[in-house]
């Protein structure tokens, strides 16, 4: 239900401030049955007080801008995995390429080793697809946070971010999940199966 | 399976480690015609410019996925054909469906190994010789 008022929104400051005025109003009332009604007020306005207070907390500090640097720490170890795998993968080309040159079976052994290499270096893809989903949910609750933040300040409400609300997410999105854990995951015979299931 | 030096694959992937990955252990299958795009967008040009016998292409890319990549394939007279195997860590039973009703010849989950490439290869290619 849209309850119309001629009022502007408040900010939740404010309404703590009218509130706290509407309490003490009502103290100098001199009417029997008011204790109950204060009571009940008073303690809203104190989980408002303390509700604000927490979320003011949240505002980083001078040292702070926590999610912020988390992310691009996070953002650097992606980076770093993948200049790694790049030196090994560089390492295991070079060792093809003499293998290529040697008598059987050594070449042979050797060319098994190395694709043991490219197969293991296949980490820093799965890596860095869960890192990067784990810096989108920080980047996602750094902005709920920052729009919870606005409630602290003494503009207006700033509209949210895009990442907030549904802005019609295509069917598509929901199936861009990344690597699953291995509780989850399918595994190759599964999805064999599954396959020669769906015709 | 031996290959022509005229087999031509395309791998597409967003991470370059995965694509060199690929190229190497191709090379190694005996695939050494390959090119590479680093998603659906710049693979669907190449692909619209040269002829290509198979399409390898992780799923999770922007600003095209592998699955709109593959419905492209497939609405395109010309490309419909060409065997399209998917290779990508989303391994929900939602993707392989989303996949198979796509049009994907087969689907192989990161991490994989060396002959689980070649044998999706080989599967693919049978089924379209036949």
């Amino acid at each position: 239900m849209n309850v119309k008022t001629s009022h502007p929104p408040l900010e939740l400051g404010q309404a703590h401030t009218y509130l706290e005025r509407v309490i003490v109003k009502l103290k100098t009332l001199d009417a029997r049955q008011k204790q109950p009604l204060v009571e009940i007020l008073q303690y809203i306005s104190d989980y408002i007080g303390r509700t604000r207070s927490e979320i003011c907390a949240l505002r980083p500090t001078k040292d702070g801008e926590k999610f912020s640097s988390s992310t691009d720490e996070l953002e650097e170890v992606v980076q770093e995995t993948a200049d790694a795998a790049g030196s090994i993968m560089t390492a295991a080309e070079a060792i093809e390429a003499i293998a290529l040159k040697l008598p059987q079976p050594t070449s042979d052994e050797l060319m098994a080793a190395v694709t043991k290499i490219y197969e293991a270096s296949a980490f820093q893809d799965i890596t860095g697809q869960r890192i990067t989903k784990v810096v989108r949910v920080i980047q996602n609750a750094e902005k709920r946070i920052e729009a919870l933040l606005c409630f602290c300040s003494d503009s207006e409400l700033k509209p949210c971010g895009s990442g907030c609300g549904n802005h019609g997410t295509p069917p598509d999105d929901t199936l861009l999940n990344g690597p699953q854990t291995q509780k989850t995951a399918n595994s190759q015979s599964d999805i064999d199966r599954m396959l020669a299931e769906l015709g | 399976m031996n290959f022509d030096k005229n087999f031509r694959v395309i791998i597409i992937d967003d991470y370059t480690t995965m694509l060199r990955i690929l190229r190497n252990l191709l090379r190694q299958i005996g695939i050494e015609n390959v090119e590479d795009a680093t998603n659906g967008t710049d693979a669907l040009g190449k692909l619209r410019t040269l002829p290509f016998n198979l399409i390898i292409s992780d799923w999770n890319m922007q600003p095209m996925t592998g699955l709109d990549l593959l419905r492209e394939v497939r609405a395109d007279e010309k490309l419909k054909a060409t065997p399209f195997i998917m290779v990508t860590a989303e391994s929900k039973t939602d993707n392989v469906i989303a996949a198979k009703k796509a049009g994907v010849s087969n689907y192989i989950v990161k991490p994989f190994n060396a002959e689980t490439l070649r044998a999706k290869i080989e599967s693919v290619l049978a089924v379209k010789a036949a």
